[in-house]
């Protein structure tokens, strides 16, 4: 009942005509288990008409809560709200499902940051576009055909009425957060809340996402709540900002102006990890080379579906040519799918489908796989794995062999207790040692690391980094490190080769490249990854 | 948590049930209440008492002794048939899983049209090639089980076969064979070990199918479903001689699944 | 529905068939038992014995009476029985349909039993009625169908006095009366598998309504009705499908043990008197027959499959 007063007194001093939604004092905790547990706390919000608001904060901040609960879809039992969130009079939080429900979708609505996941695997395109006008409208089967085909044309989808007829999983996951956007807008609503719309898709497709978004807004008046961890995307995006931390927001306003002066200690600690290039000393560490690709093309079986017709090739890597020295660190940047994966295992000798020539001086090459988590042995005991190459490679008695390992357990700064653990009893970045460990331990010249930090958060990166750089600047050995992260490859290659569809387009030393890229290729990703941002706003 | 507190409770449900038949089984070896095979005109089809606690059946001969001897059989040829299947099957299947080629090819074409059979049939046609008896029908419903056990561990071995931590036992110098006993057999255990559960049930329904049908376990080896098969004939008369062989063998299922359960 | 792959579906189809069957005949051809001796006793002549041998054909090579065999399925008689001395087909005729009736119904039983329910207790999920279900479901799981049947038996016939034991109806005879005397052995088949598809359905429900997509539907303004019938059912239904094709494959089995508890004369009893009287024949007929079977459901089972998941039918297209 205090809500209802409190609703109308809202109501009646709300002097703002382009005001459409007002949060405040949003609070909400997880009830699941003896002790709640807050995620939001007192937030305040305020969405004007055609406003581009972007939320920034980590994972854990509280800023999808605050969406989902925008959107109405915080109805678990176990989840307590308090607090206000008005819209055309309406308390979003007490009102009534039916009343909610005529909200959800026509005029608030939302995407979500796993377009591979979030649209319905067995259903036509057209079909679940068309859905939140279906729930919303009455209207006959050819309009809202003709009005789906409309929305899918507006999100820039070449060829809506084929798009239409089509799955899921026959569309690319741009596509996808493509149709997502279509079946959002289709009800031209007056807030769009865009949770993390381009974090899992590649760099060159979430700049398309987010021009796309800017675009509507301005056409289409609709306010966007734009959500993200990427603070140099927000900039680009939304003339304000509200930033989250721990469930508050800690700063809000103008962007611009936050950027230039930011007064809590956090976002300036957020603004000042935006990457800047500094002046790298490159220096050739040695002329002996260990690893070398001459003309190198791979290629991989696809069955054709003809009854008889041939068995195809799909073309991998093209011509590619490179040299690795002793001892250095060579980057090898691309987008998922560029075939970056694909040179390493060519090169470890894992495909026998190739062309060329490539020479490896390394008796036992190494690898650091991405995933900590799949890359040890989850039935066997730390100090087993570790132990594992000497007893493949060599004939040390067990006692030397446990010895050697608990001297490497200790380098990469774990303690000998862990030799008795099993691997899902340690953190990922523990884990993520423990890997580098085991693949030391066979005394490689030549390690390769793939994406060896991209599942890890953003802290721990920087302790595993700083760990390689420390060991092979003690070992020497050399590293052919693959990322799709332009700025943890800053941080430690020398070298660096820029790969795309499978060819390498541009290569050399590291402040060369991010400084005066030559291909405009190059100047995509550095622009997306914020090494560009100064030059470009 | 709750659900797994919840599986727990389960496990610990089914393990008593199993537990208890399991030790009636082995009591049987050197101790039943009476001769389970003697006979007696006095109590012939008499019904439940202190002295007979589950009657006796139509030769007066004491239930009890019988459902324990029986448990006995059943038990054996359940745990000789998964044996067998298991063995056999994670063997082949991890071979088959780990080289692929035209090897797995050939043998995975005839485990499908092996597997294409239920394995009562399947076992049913071999009893009647090798004749019945109690290790007939363990072999026979061994093989039977080995595609099934096959098919499944050869799919873990794929699966697994891809994972980053198989990769890096090969980089490390592990040999193909220890790369299958060693990296990847091990943490395939634990989805056998609910397949040998489940296949131990399907093992025990087989059994007792096939002997209820007459062409299973052969006399003088008692036999769960032979009871049954006989004890149809004095349903009106005596329901308990059909009721307690029958129960028995539920209660022995439902143990066993209620610790596969996990 | 890309008709190349029906194609090639139906050419590998053919294929597991003809391998079924030369399995089947090889096993039958290396088993140690002569049926020559077992037809004329071992005081036999050797002449006598010569002449059995020649008059069934088994004097010629393996290959040879292979391909015959294989002849006899062309020509629809199944070859003949050794202890009958009729074709097969005489034999099988007008018990496939017993079997097949039987089959079909429980098949229906479980439909009607086990979607309505999982999808109930998925919705209720936690509460009394689910608990409760859980367990009777685990318990009926445990029933082997020839016990169910003996005790469905007791029940209905010598309690309730609502069904004659043994008093099979021919469907030549009358149809409502076959289809009455079938109720019961259908059920008894259909118990543990309707319980164990409602334990399937409720589990798969239950996963898909943690997707994704899910919560865009809720993004939406659907109501959960809306949310389980319109997206929730058709991609939870998908895994299912396997099971009950699996389900079906496992009753033909199970139903030669029913057939034998309810006194039905279907290939099942057919099955089991001619492995007694070792008519090879026979066996090998309905053997084959029955794998005939098996194949053919799992090739509907895989068209099912494909046209309810669209990420099959292209997957395996490309």
């Amino acid at each position: 009942m205090e809500q209802t007063t409190q609703e109308k007194l809202n109501t009646a001093v709300n002097p703002s005509e382009d005001l459409i939604l007002k949060v405040t004092d949003l609070n909400i905790a997880f009830h699941d288990h003896s002790l709640p547990e807050t995620v939001v706390v007192d937030v305040d919000l305020q969405v004007k008409e055609g406003d581009m608001i972007g939320i920034v904060g980590e994972s854990g901040s509280g800023k999808t809560m605050t969406a989902l609960a925008i959107n109405g879809l915080l109805n678990r039992h176990d989840i307590q709200k308090k607090g206000e969130i008005l819209y055309k009079g309406i308390n979003l939080l007490t009102c009534s499902r039916t009343k909610l429900r005529q909200v959800q979708g026509n005029d608030i609505s939302m995407i979500f940051q796993e377009p591979m996941t979030s649209l319905d695997p067995v259903q036509r395109i057209g079909k679940q576009v068309e859905e939140p006008l279906r729930l919303h409208e009455k209207l006959t089967e050819e309009e809202y055909k003709a009005r789906a085909v409309e929305a899918l044309g507006l999100v820039e989808l070449p060829d809506p009425e084929e798009i239409y007829n089509r799955y899921p999983h026959e569309l690319s996951g741009g596509q996808r957060q493509r149709v997502m956007i279509a079946a959002a807008m289709i009800c031209k609503p007056r807030i769009l809340i865009a949770d993390e719309p381009t974090t899992a898709l590649d760099v060159t497709i979430q700049e398309q996402i987010v021009k796309l978004l800017k675009k509507l807004n301005q056409t289409e008046k609709t306010a966007i709540l734009f959500i993200s961890h990427d603070l140099s995307l927000v900039r680009k995006l939304c003339p304000k900002v509200a930033v989250m931390k721990d469930g508050y927001v800690v700063e809000t306003g103008e962007t611009e102006a936050i950027f230039r002066n930011p007064q809590h200690p956090y976002t300036k600690e957020l603004i000042a990890a935006i990457p800047e290039i500094g002046v790298k000393q490159y220096e050739k560490k040695s002329d002996e080379i260990i690893v070398s690709a001459r003309d190198l093309n791979s290629y991989y079986p696809a069955r054709n579906g003809k009854l008889f017709g041939k068995k195809k090739k799909v073309h991998i890597l093209k011509d590619v040519s490179f040299d690795l020295y002793k001892g250095e660190i060579l980057g090898l940047v691309g987008e998922s799918g560029c075939g970056k994966s694909t040179l390493s295992k060519v090169l470890l000798g894992m495909v026998k489908d190739i062309d060329g020539s490539f020479t490896n001086q390394d008796l036992h090459p190494q690898m650091v796989f991405q995933d900590p988590y799949g890359s040890l042995n989850p039935g066997k005991k730390i100090g087993w794995i570790l132990q594992e190459p000497l007893k493949n490679f060599t004939n040390l008695a067990e006692n030397i062999r446990e010895e050697k390992a608990v001297t490497m357990l200790q380098k990469v700064g774990l303690s000998a207790e862990l030799m008795d653990r099993y691997p899902n009893q340690l953190s990922g970045g523990q884990r993520q040692r423990v890997c580098i460990a085991a693949a030391l331990m066979a005394e490689p010249g030549f390690l390769i690391a793939d994406e060896p930090v991209s599942a890890l958060d953003v802290h721990i990166q920087e302790q595993v980094l700083t760990l390689l750089k420390e060991l092979h600047d003690q070992i020497g050995v050399s590293i052919l490190f693959i990322s799709h992260d332009l700025r943890v490859v800053y941080r430690v290659c020398d070298r660096v080769m820029i790969m795309k569809e499978g060819r390498i387009v541009e290569s050399g030393i590291t402040d060369e490249v991010f400084l005066h890229p030559k291909e405009e290729y190059t100047r995509e990703l550095l622009r997306t990854s914020g090494f560009l941002g100064k030059n470009i706003v | 948590m709750r659900e797994f507190i919840k599986a727990r409770k389960n496990f610990k449900a089914g393990a008593i049930i199993a537990g208890i038949l399991l030790f009636m089984a082995l009591l049987s070896l050197f101790w039943t209440p009476y001769d389970p095979e003697k006979m007696d005109a006095a109590s012939k089809l008499a019904g439940v008492s202190l002295a007979h606690p589950m009657g006796c059946d139509n030769f007066g001969r004491d239930i009890l002794s019988r459902v324990m001897t029986g448990l006995r059989t059943t038990v054996v040829i359940a745990v000789g048939t998964v044996g067998i299947g298991a063995f056999f099957g994670s063997i082949i299947g991890s071979l088959t899983g780990y080289f692929g080629g035209t090897f797995d090819e050939i043998v995975m074409r005839v485990n499908d049209v092996l597997l294409a059979f239920p394995a009562v049939l399947l076992a049913l046609v071999m009893v009647s090639l090798l004749g019945g008896g109690k290790y007939n029908v363990i072999l026979a419903l061994g093989i039977a089980f080995v595609p099934s056990f096959a098919r499944m561990v050869r799919g873990e071995v794929m699966r697994c076969k891809d994972l980053d931590y198989v990769k890096n036992a090969r980089l490390q110098g592990a040999r193909d064979l220890r790369v299958i006993f060693v990296h990847i057999l091990p943490n395939v255990m634990p989805v056998i070990l609910s397949s040998v559960l489940i296949g131990f049930n399907n093992a025990v329904l087989a059994e007792a199918g096939m002997s209820y049908l007459g062409i299973g376990v052969q006399p003088p080896d008692a036999s769960l479903g032979r009871m049954l098969s006989e004890a149809q004939g004095y349903l009106y008369g005596a329901p308990w001689y059909a009721l307690f062989p029958g129960l028995i063998l539920v209660l022995l299922i439902l143990g066993v699944s209620l610790m596969g359960n996990e | 529905m890309n008709l190349t792959y029906v194609l090639k579906k139906l050419i590998s189809l053919l294929f597991t068939l003809l391998l079924t069957a030369f399995l089947v005949f090889l096993a039958f051809s290396v088993i140690p038992g002569d049926p020559v001796t077992t037809m004329l006793g071992t005081q036999a002549t050797p002449e006598k014995v010569a002449a059995l041998r020649e008059e069934l054909g088994l004097d010629r090579p393996f290959l040879v009476r292979f391909v015959s065999w294989l002849g006899t399925f062309v020509d629809g008689t199944f070859g003949n029985s050794y202890s009958y001395h009729v074709t097969v087909r005489s034999m099988l005729a007008g018990k496939l349909p017993i079997t097949l009736t039987m089959t079909v119904m429980a098949f229906l039983m479980i439909l009607a039993i086990s979607i309505p329910l999982g999808i109930y207790l998925a919705r209720n999920s936690g509460g009394r009625t689910d608990r409760i279900m859980t367990v009777v479901n685990q318990t009926i799981m445990a029933f082997p169908p020839f016990f169910s049947g003996i005790l469905l038996t007791l029940l209905f016939g010598l309690v309730l006095h609502l069904f004659t034991p043994g008093g099979y109806v021919s469907y030549t005879r009358s149809i409502p009366g076959f289809l009455g005397y079938l109720i019961l052995p259908a059920v008894a088949i259909a118990l543990p598998k309707a319980a164990m598809a409602t334990n399937y359905l409720k589990a798969s429900v239950l996963k898909e309504m943690k997707m994704d997509y899910v919560r865009t539907a809720y993004s939406r303004g659907n109501t959960t009705k809306g949310v389980l019938y319109g997206h929730v059912l058709r991609n939870a239904i998908i895994p299912v499908i396997t099971f009950l094709g699996m389900t079906f494959t496992d009753m033909i089995a199970g139903s030669i043990i029913i057939e034998q508890v309810f006194s039905i004369p279907g290939i099942g009893r057919l099955l089991i008197s001619s492995i007694a009287n070792r008519d090879y024949p026979v066996v090998e007929a309905i053997v084959v027959l029955l794998a005939f079977f098996v194949i053919v459901t799992n090739f509907a089972i895989d068209i099912i499959y494909r046209l309810v998941d669209p990420r099959i039918r292209s997957a395996q297209e490309e």
